[in-house]
């Protein structure tokens, strides 16, 4: 029994010269959450389109549940595309039914499951009603419902908070943890880092095609030190950008962040802000993903020019 | 797999078929060939009711002659002159009472005869429906029946002869078939032009059906939901099937009730008129050949639809595809007066257009087996083509958006993968 849910071993794709992914490796351990975090085009949704088999790699392998990918295997599979899409006459219910039987769950089957999903999802009174008649928020929701009616022991989800207001988000995030506690795997995809980052156990970020850095997110952060510190001050605090160790300053309007150089010792700082500021909070954070990434990437941009 | 092709296949079913539009064709459709068939019919016999006429000599000889001979006068084995003796008086009192009857409703027109008619041969008829072809053909014959009578009594023959020998002839038109023969009376070419518009419109309107509901996969990007659960090849299969067993529903409809409508004979209505025959050769051919043309324009249509982002790029790669198929139709008058002639035969073994060449062959004549065997087997042959390369720009096409693919784009399309 292998504990990847997902295995990809050096897959490339080429669209007519212009290279989406380049010998991309990952692993994806069964029943947890990994996010698969990169900036628009870096090759997220080819990559995911890889596992499904709709498009095919120019090279490498793919193995999913432990078997090469294939028709059968994208079965077990719940895919929710970026671009959602749902056929906009059909009746709620039985676009979800058919949703389900191209995934070859029997329609009685499916018309059984359906129920509860849509009870959970805020959707039963549209049962009957046609897609089009749906607000975007609840065609969100009956899209999530289609993903997950044939009972995947993966899903893959590509920006799954987005066109989601936030009680849809909480709803979501509380459906999602609740389908891995079941033992599914999830795989979020997103260039909004914030967004999944506080939901996944290991991240994999990806800038052209191929992969920056991956690992638990724990791993990830540590591996970047604890050198973020947040300041909160009344005061021109115009100088700290060009004090000792300091790497950079943003400017969050209620806080400032400031980035200090890989061994650089928080302590000088505090001294410094004591005596010109009149300080109201200093905390020494974990640096967030989005800075990770901004950080990883550029310093990669760097080396790749 | 199947199940799943299955799936798909109700669903696109199940899509045209609830439509009110297809609800409304399937009803009135035959309503209306029904309608169609009929009211030609209706036409030419143009009602029993008799022309109420009378006759403006200018000779001052004929008006007895004419009198009997339009009283005489026949079409279809009815009387069709009731002939009106209108106002006396001399020549120009009597015309301004005929056209004062014939505007006030009395008479429905009066034939005037010159004074040098039998010499020039000319005549002229007043009336306020002066379209009815038919019966003015019957006047027109009667009157020259009478002229040229007394032409050649002036020759020194004998009227009695005369009569004998210029009897007209009456052809009967009789379609000789298997089952029988019987008389036909011009319907079979009306019908037959019905049967074939029909056919045309059809495989037009359900090929482009399937066009459309690709460019709405693609529009509404649910196709890329489909492709994770099924095969593109799987997915074009199910819309062919799906599309085409909807218009194959409406197609059934049709024929059946055109059968009913040919059994049943449509007596009550049309009195002693025969309708066009149907033979079951026909009914199954005009199933079969929309079948297979839909299959053909419909795989087509399918390619372009993928490769396409809008209904409205579509239309310039239509053009090329459909034009054999209108210049086609544009035979149809040929294959018409020639249907076993060598351009006849020729279209209708030519794959794009034989749906329609070698379906109006059959309602016209039986051609021989040999050549609707093979114009089939052309026509399926060219159709696992079609499929084979529409299949393949159908599986690149629909996860393809932005720039529309040129032609040779289309065909690396068609070679790679």
């Amino acid at each position: 029994m292998n504990d990847n849910a997902i295995v990809l071993k050096g897959i490339r794709k080429a669209f007519a010269g212009h290279v989406a992914v380049a010998d991309l490796s990952l692993e994806v351990p069964r029943n947890s959450v990994f996010g698969l975090l990169g900036p628009n085009g870096a090759g997220k949704t080819t990559t995911l389109r890889m596992v499904l088999d709709i498009l095919g790699p120019d090279a490498g392998t793919i193995e999913i549940l432990g078997k090469p990918a294939d028709h059968a295997a994208r079965d077990r599979i719940g895919y929710m595309p970026e671009e959602r899409g749902l056929y906009p006459r059909m009746v709620l219910e039985e676009q979800l039914v058919f949703m389900a039987a191209i995934k070859g769950v029997p329609r009685k089957e499916a018309q059984r499951r359906l129920g509860p999903w849509l009870e959970r999802l805020g959707l039963a009174d549209w049962r009957k009603r046609k897609t089009n008649e749906l607000s975007k928020g609840m065609q969100q929701k009956a899209q999530f419902v289609a993903t997950v009616l044939h009972e995947p022991d993966v899903l893959i989800m590509d920006e799954p908070m987005t066109g989601l207001d936030p009680v849809g988000m909480d709803v979501m995030r509380e459906v999602m943890l609740d389908l891995r506690r079941k033992g599914a795997t999830l795989v979020l995809s997103s260039h909004q880092m914030e967004a999944v980052e506080k939901l996944c156990d290991r991240v994999a970020l990806i800038n052209r095609g191929e992969k920056v850095l991956d690992g638990s997110v724990a791993e990830v952060k540590a591996r970047h030190g604890k050198n973020t510190v947040v300041l909160a001050y009344d005061g021109d605090g115009a100088f700290l950008g060009s004090l000792p160790g300091v790497a950079k300053v943003t400017d969050f309007g209620q806080y400032v962040e400031v980035r200090l150089r890989e061994g650089t010792d928080p302590q000088p700082l505090l001294r410094e802000a004591v005596e010109r500021l009149r300080l109201r909070r200093f905390e020494i954070v974990e640096p967030s993903l989005h800075d990770i990434f901004v950080e990883t990437v550029t310093g990669h941009g760097k080396e790749a020019a | 797999m199947s199940a799943k092709l299955w799936a798909v296949i109700r669903r696109e079913y199940l899509e045209r078929v609830r439509t009110k539009g297809f609800v409304i064709g399937t009803v009135l459709g035959p309503l209306i060939m029904g309608a169609m068939m009929i009211v030609p019919l209706l036409a030419m016999r143009s009602g029993s009711k008799q022309l109420r006429v009378a006759v403006l000599d200018g000779t001052g000889t004929l008006r007895t002659a004419v009198e009997d001979a339009l009283r005489a006068a026949r079409f279809d084995d009815r009387l069709r002159f009731d002939v009106q003796p209108g106002a006396g008086g001399d020549h120009g009192v009597r015309e301004a009472a005929l056209k004062k009857a014939v505007l006030e409703g009395g008479l429905d027109g009066y034939l005037e005869l010159p004074a040098d008619a039998v010499a020039k041969g000319t005549a002229s008829y007043f009336g306020r429906n002066v379209s009815n072809r038919i019966d003015l053909r019957t006047m027109e014959r009667a009157v020259s029946g009478v002229v040229v009578g007394i032409r050649l009594a002036g020759a020194g023959l004998d009227p009695g002869k005369v009569k004998d020998l210029t009897r007209e002839l009456d052809l009967k038109t009789i379609r000789l078939s298997e089952t029988g023969e019987r008389e036909d009376q011009g319907a079979a070419m009306i019908f037959s032009i019905i049967l074939l518009m029909i056919l045309y419109v059809s495989i037009l309107m359900w090929g482009q059906m399937v066009m459309t509901s690709v460019i709405e996969e693609k529009t509404s990007r649910v196709v890329e939901v489909m492709a994770s659960g099924v095969s593109p090849t799987t997915l074009l299969a199910g819309k062919l099937f799906g599309v085409g067993a909807a218009g194959l529903t409406q197609f059934l409809v049709w024929s059946l009730s055109l059968f009913a409508f040919s059994m049943a004979g449509a007596g009550p209505v049309l009195g002693s008129v025969a309708m066009p025959e149907i033979t079951p050769l026909m009914l199954v051919s005009f199933v079969l050949f929309f079948l297979l043309g839909f299959l053909f324009y419909a795989s087509l249509y399918a390619a372009i639809g993928a490769a396409v982002n809008t209904v409205q790029e579509a239309q310039n790669l239509v053009w090329p595809v459909m034009l054999p198929y209108i210049l086609g139709m544009v035979f149809f008058t040929v294959v018409l007066e020639a249907p076993d002639g060598a351009l006849a035969v020729t279209l209708s073994m030519i794959p794009g257009i034989s749906p329609l060449i070698m379906f109006l062959r059959i309602v016209v004549l039986t051609p021989p087996w040999w050549q609707i065997a093979l114009s089939i087997a052309l026509l399926v042959l060219a159709i696992l083509g079609v499929l084979w390369a529409s299949a393949r720009v159908y599986r690149v096409g629909i996860l393809m958006y932005g720039k529309k693919p040129t032609f040779p784009e289309l065909v690396k399309w068609v070679r790679h993968v």
